[in-house]
């Protein structure tokens, strides 16, 4: 477990600094990769885990030095790689209420040798990841690994809690087109006068890696970065509206919730003191 | 329950208590291992979410690591514990408990209307309205701990009534540990530990069912007989074996049981949707903390229902510890359907002294608190599976909720026939002689 750890975290690190290097490609266009790719090495499973013991922030700046500093170790050869350029075909969430699921449609324009698709998942402040459903999906098969890091406290409003990170880990098949269905859960919004909070999806960071070997403590894996295109028809941005208390309702919402109280407390006070008395009365008859 | 127009006492085979109970057991088991099956093959899971929670707690604890590392494990280590052989044998066991517990309940109010001289088939009903409720036989068989507390309150009452004033004080000790609400039976045991009616070592007169009158002297407060030799014992023992179990709990897991087990339980305001009528005051000054103040205005009402309560009822024990629950659940900061069962367990004993009949005023009641819990569901649905914004009127479902409970709360004391769980001593010179019909 560790060794795969190990592999995964140190691929994702190579992905993700590759992928902030490419950041500036346009990303309407598809099919173009102006740059080299690097290749990282990575030693453990996800890249996130070893990030956030060291960082507590998700900032792209701080997460490409983070990955700059991943090297190959000397006896993982040098290949010069064909730049591998992902579209994406598909992206939006889907579902109603509280519970919906972020569907992506990716789709591999060249074959390549590495054949895991890692996709990292920077979550916006609002929703989360529930590692458990997560656990089981993975164990139904629907992802090879999958991890969640930074706040996955499942009980915490948005305006009480920090953006989390999910990765997940995903074999490529013959076709190269790959779907992913990532459940999510809305967090309680800070409070507004629209009665909705609206919460934005930006784009997934993803790389390629080498199939993890099993039980090899400390071995590094070759990642790749993916220049990411996105198709003509996904042009709009992906979002969620989640309901939101309303900030006018404060004040006659404390008052009549207090009323109401204090009602039902003078009922119970009353029938009580009644009964009593009556029973007080039946018994100074009986003596 | 009317007592005039019963028949000789006899039930109907079909209906005996022994057959109730086999066969309270074997939906049970069925439904056990039918939940294991969905569990399996159906999105929609059967088991309760708080039963992976345990579990997991259970595993850790086995590996030797804190229960705590598991989040939202608020519970003391003694479940964890008790949930162990999950990981040994089969992680059913804990249903099993669970289960075993319900019925034991069950066993448990049988036995006490039967020390109170309660006939064969009201005792038989009465048990039924446990044994057969959906609520409670699904409770355990998800894997919801519950039932252990109601077994454990319902023994407590139990070793009262036989005098067992030790094992009483123990288990009250315990159960105050394990899920700290009980806390609120405390004064009105206290109370009914007055040594004109119990002594400790002694089997105390229990007031009969048949009873028509009852015979309670006029009061006349002193102050030595507050600290009788029964109520101190019962404090000690009890407050022992509470901080006993708190301080064996530290030694092992630190502060992240204080914080986790008790604490959370005391300051816990949760803004997320639930029934109580608290919870969008609480969302809406989220941001901000409530100052002491705020906090003791919202406790006000608890306070004095639970005093006005005790000073009412404290010598009809069941019934007050019914009522109290009751309005606990009701007036406190988060409601869940959970706690529920901590009153469904105490109903069957108290029917027996209702003048309700179920037509129509029993079925009013019924009707009028399932309805307003299915509107507030309605409400809720619409916001969480459906999206739409609706906490105003989910707010007020959750008003409509506090007052069918207070209604239902208000019936009931209205038609209780007042009965004292314990009756005056018989003592040797002829005083305080019991009046029986």
């Amino acid at each position: 477990m560790g060794s795969k750890r190990g592999r995964s975290v140190i691929a994702a690190t190579f992905i993700f600094f590759s992928m902030s290097c490419l950041n500036s490609i346009s990303t309407t266009q598809a099919g173009t990769s102006m740059l080299d790719s690097d290749t990282f090495c990575i030693s453990d499973q996800y890249i996130m885990k070893s990030y956030f013991t060291t960082q507590s922030s998700l900032k792209e700046s701080e997460f490409r030095n983070f990955l700059r500093l991943q090297q190959c170790s000397e006896n993982i050869p040098y290949e010069k790689d064909v730049p591998v350029v992902a579209m994406l075909q598909h992206r939006e969430v889907t579902g109603e209420g509280s519970h919906r699921h972020l569907l992506t449609t990716i789709k591999l324009l060249r074959q390549s040798h590495l054949h895991e698709l890692v996709i990292v998942e920077r979550l916006p402040l609002g929703v989360f990841a529930d590692p458990f459903e997560l656990q089981s999906l993975q164990q139904r098969r629907a992802f090879s690994d999958v991890s969640v890091f930074g706040d996955t406290d499942l009980e915490q409003p948005s305006f009480r809690s920090n953006r989390s990170v999910v990765e997940i880990h995903v074999e490529i098949n013959g076709n190269g087109e790959i779907s992913v269905e990532l459940p999510l859960h809305a967090r309680y919004q800070l409070i507004g006068e629209s009665g909705y909070s609206r919460v934005e999806f930006g784009e997934p960071d993803l790389f390629l890696c080498s199939r993890h070997v099993p039980n090899q403590e400390h071995q590094q894996r070759r990642c790749l970065v993916l220049s990411v295109g996105r198709s003509k028809t996904q042009t709009r941005s992906v979002v969620w509206d989640i309901p939101a208390g309303i900030r006018s309702h404060t004040e006659y919402v404390s008052v009549i919730t207090f009323v109401a109280a204090v009602l039902s407390a003078f009922s119970i006070l009353v029938a009580s003191v009644l009964s009593s008395k009556v029973e007080s009365c039946k018994n100074t008859k009986e003596l | 329950m009317s007592r005039g127009s019963e028949k000789p006492d006899e039930s109907p085979k079909w209906m005996s208590f022994r057959t109730l109970l086999v066969s309270s057991m074997l939906l049970r088991v069925f439904l056990i291992i039918y939940g294991e099956w969905q569990d399996s093959h159906m999105e929609v899971r059967y088991t309760d979410i708080d039963y992976t929670v345990f579990s997991d707690a259970a595993s850790l604890m086995a590996s030797g690591e804190s229960p705590y590392k598991r989040t939202t494990y608020r519970y003391s280590p003694l479940l964890a514990l008790l949930l162990v052989p999950n990981s040994i044998f089969h992680r059913s066991w804990g249903k099993f408990i669970f289960s075993a517990s319900d019925l034991l309940v069950g066993l448990f109010i049988r036995e006490i209307l039967k020390l109170r001289k309660v006939s064969e088939k009201v005792c038989t009903v009465s048990v039924m309205v446990w044994l057969l409720n959906p609520f409670t036989f699904t409770i355990g068989t998800r894997g919801n701990c519950e039932p252990i507390v109601c077994a454990m309150i319902l023994w407590i009452i139990l070793s009262l009534m036989k005098g067992n004033l030790s094992q009483a004080a123990f288990w009250y000790g315990l159960v105050v540990h394990f899920r700290v609400y009980p806390i609120i039976y405390a004064l009105p045991i206290i109370l009914v530990l007055d040594s004109k009616l119990f002594r400790s070592g002694q089997k105390p007169p229990l007031e009969d069912w048949n009873t028509l009158t009852s015979s309670t002297e006029k009061k006349t407060f002193r102050l030595k007989s507050l600290f009788s030799r029964e109520r101190i014992m019962f404090g000690l023992i009890s407050g022992g074996v509470f901080l006993a179990c708190n301080a064996v709990s530290f030694y092992f897991y630190g502060h992240e049981f204080l914080h986790e087990a008790l604490l959370y339980h005391l300051t816990r305001t949760d803004p997320r949707h639930n029934f109580s009528i608290y919870f969008y005051h609480i969302y809406l000054h989220y941001e901000r903390q409530f100052s002491a103040v705020e906090k003791l205005i919202s406790f006000l009402p608890q306070f004095t229902v639970q005093l006005a309560l005790v000073f009412s009822f404290s010598k009809d024990l069941v019934f007050c510890m019914f009522l109290q629950t009751v309005a606990f659940v009701a007036f406190n900061k988060v409601i869940t359907a959970q706690y529920f069962v901590w009153f469904y367990c105490l109903l069957p004993l108290i029917l027996p002294w209702s003048r309700m009949k179920l037509k129509w005023e029993g079925l009013l009641c019924i009707i009028l608190w399932i309805g307003a819990q299915t509107h507030w569901l309605l409400w809720g649905y619409m916001l969480e599976f459906k999206g739409v914004n609706v906490f105003l009127q989910l707010w007020m479902a959750s008003l409509v909720f506090l007052a069918a409970n207070t209604f239902v709360l208000v019936k009931i004391i209205q038609r209780h026939r007042f009965s004292p769980l314990f009756g005056q001593y018989v003592s040797s010179d002829g005083k305080n002689v019991k009046k029986l019909d």
